[in-house]
């Protein structure tokens, strides 16, 4: 799952910052459990949970990624 | 129990004293806790604990050379061999639990949970057992309790010559400071209770089994959850919440073919139950006693199906 983020364009990856968990570990489990995953991979968007068991088409992920950056930047 | 990352747990095994082992903690060069376990004068020892406490290396082993006491060592001479062999990186860190590995080849064995001090249930338990004809029987934490007879129960288990793992209880019981709220114990049964293993490992015919307590070990000074069987307590203590929330049961079995364990037995939730989930089975062990019933499991492995049976007696 981390593999179709890592690999978006350079303007979108500019406008993102992602965050990788690895569900071994305490913390992992703990980030998982917050927002309230129930399967892998998952993936969040802004605190989000958008996408579980299933890895989104680029353009899908693309979309939501500049819609999401759109409607927070509206006033700029 | 605090997890400070520069602070390196060490077990040292002496040769010629009474205490088997010292256990004992460093964190860059200064001393944080030592403590003589499995014999020796308990007073003395924890004195010597108390006056090395917080001191540098240095310190301490100018103090500690040269005393003699039997068979040409003597508890500070072991300290100081301790001290120097972790410094010098010929004692590694200790592991954050002890794993105990049970070697018998066995088809059917009885799983007994918390006893919490009450030696007679376990007495009628074993006498139910031996009915069952079980191979070996394990006592599976929380040994201890708060007001019961601790003691006559720990000598009982010893004389019996049982398997027991540490519980949450008993790991506060064998702590030798902050225990005021807990029920006395002799310096002795303090000492074998934190020498009991953190976790049991043993094969049930071509079955890997494990059992722990539960989540207290994470909680211990450098848990790693990368040692082995980590991995399997963080999915039932962290994720499942000891297997009560099924809604995340798809992760788990996504997580499940790193598993070393085949049978993962815990004992924290204090109900008695039996999942099977992506070719794994895992099994909570209740309390022995609940009001009036005693109870004890059957782990049985035939033609690698298991089954897993909780029985009952009236108390």
């Amino acid at each position: 799952m981390a593999e179709s983020v890592k690999v978006l364009p350079d303007e979108i990856q500019a406008i993102i910052e992602v965050h990788e968990w690895d569900l071994r570990t305490r913390e992992g489990v703990e980030r998982f459990r917050e927002l309230k995953a129930k399967s892998l991979p998952s993936v969040a968007l802004d605190e989000e949970l958008m996408y579980e068991s299933l890895i989104p088409p680029q353009e899908e992920l693309i979309a939501e990624i500049q819609r999401r950056f759109k409607e927070k930047n509206q006033g700029d | 129990m605090s997890n400070n990352d520069s602070s390196q747990r060490f077990i040292y095994t002496t040769q010629g004293v009474c205490p088997p082992e010292i256990h004992f903690k460093i964190n860059k060069d200064i001393i944080e806790e030592i403590r003589f376990v499995g014999g020796g004068c308990p007073g003395n020892a924890q004195l010597v604990s108390r006056l090395l406490k917080g001191r540098s290396i240095k310190d301490v082993l100018d103090q500690l050379d040269g005393i003699d006491c039997r068979n040409q060592t003597s508890c500070p001479d072991q300290l100081a061999r301790a001290i120097i062999a972790s410094a010098n990186g010929r004692l590694k860190p200790a592991d954050s639990f002890r794993v105990h590995q049970d070697k018998g080849d066995y088809t059917k064995v009885g799983l007994i949970g918390e006893l919490v001090g009450n030696h007679q249930t376990l007495a009628k338990v074993l006498a139910h057992l031996k009915d069952e004809r079980v191979q070996a029987v394990y006592c599976l934490g929380n040994l201890t309790g708060r007001s019961a007879d601790n003691a006559e129960l720990l000598k009982f288990i010893r004389k019996q010559k049982l398997t027991a793992i540490q519980g949450a209880l008993d790991w506060q019981l064998a702590q030798t400071e902050g225990t005021h709220n807990l029920p006395n114990l002799s310096p002795k049964n303090r000492d074998w209770l934190l020498q009991l293993p953190h976790v049991l490992d043993f094969q049930i015919q071509r079955k890997k089994a494990i059992a722990f307590f539960g989540d207290y070990l994470q909680q211990l000074p450098g848990f790693s959850d990368f040692e082995p069987f980590a991995l399997e307590m963080n999915m039932v203590c962290g994720l499942t919440n000891f297997m009560q929330d099924e809604t995340v049961f798809p992760a788990l079995e996504a997580m499940i073919p790193q598993f070393q364990a085949d049978i993962i037995i815990f004992s924290q939730a204090r109900r008695w139950g039996h999942w099977q989930v992506g070719g794994k089975d895992f099994i909570s062990v209740g309390p022995a006693q609940k009001k009036e019933c005693l109870n004890w499991g059957l782990l049985n492995v035939e033609a690698d199906a298991i089954h897993f049976e909780t029985k009952e007696i009236a108390a």
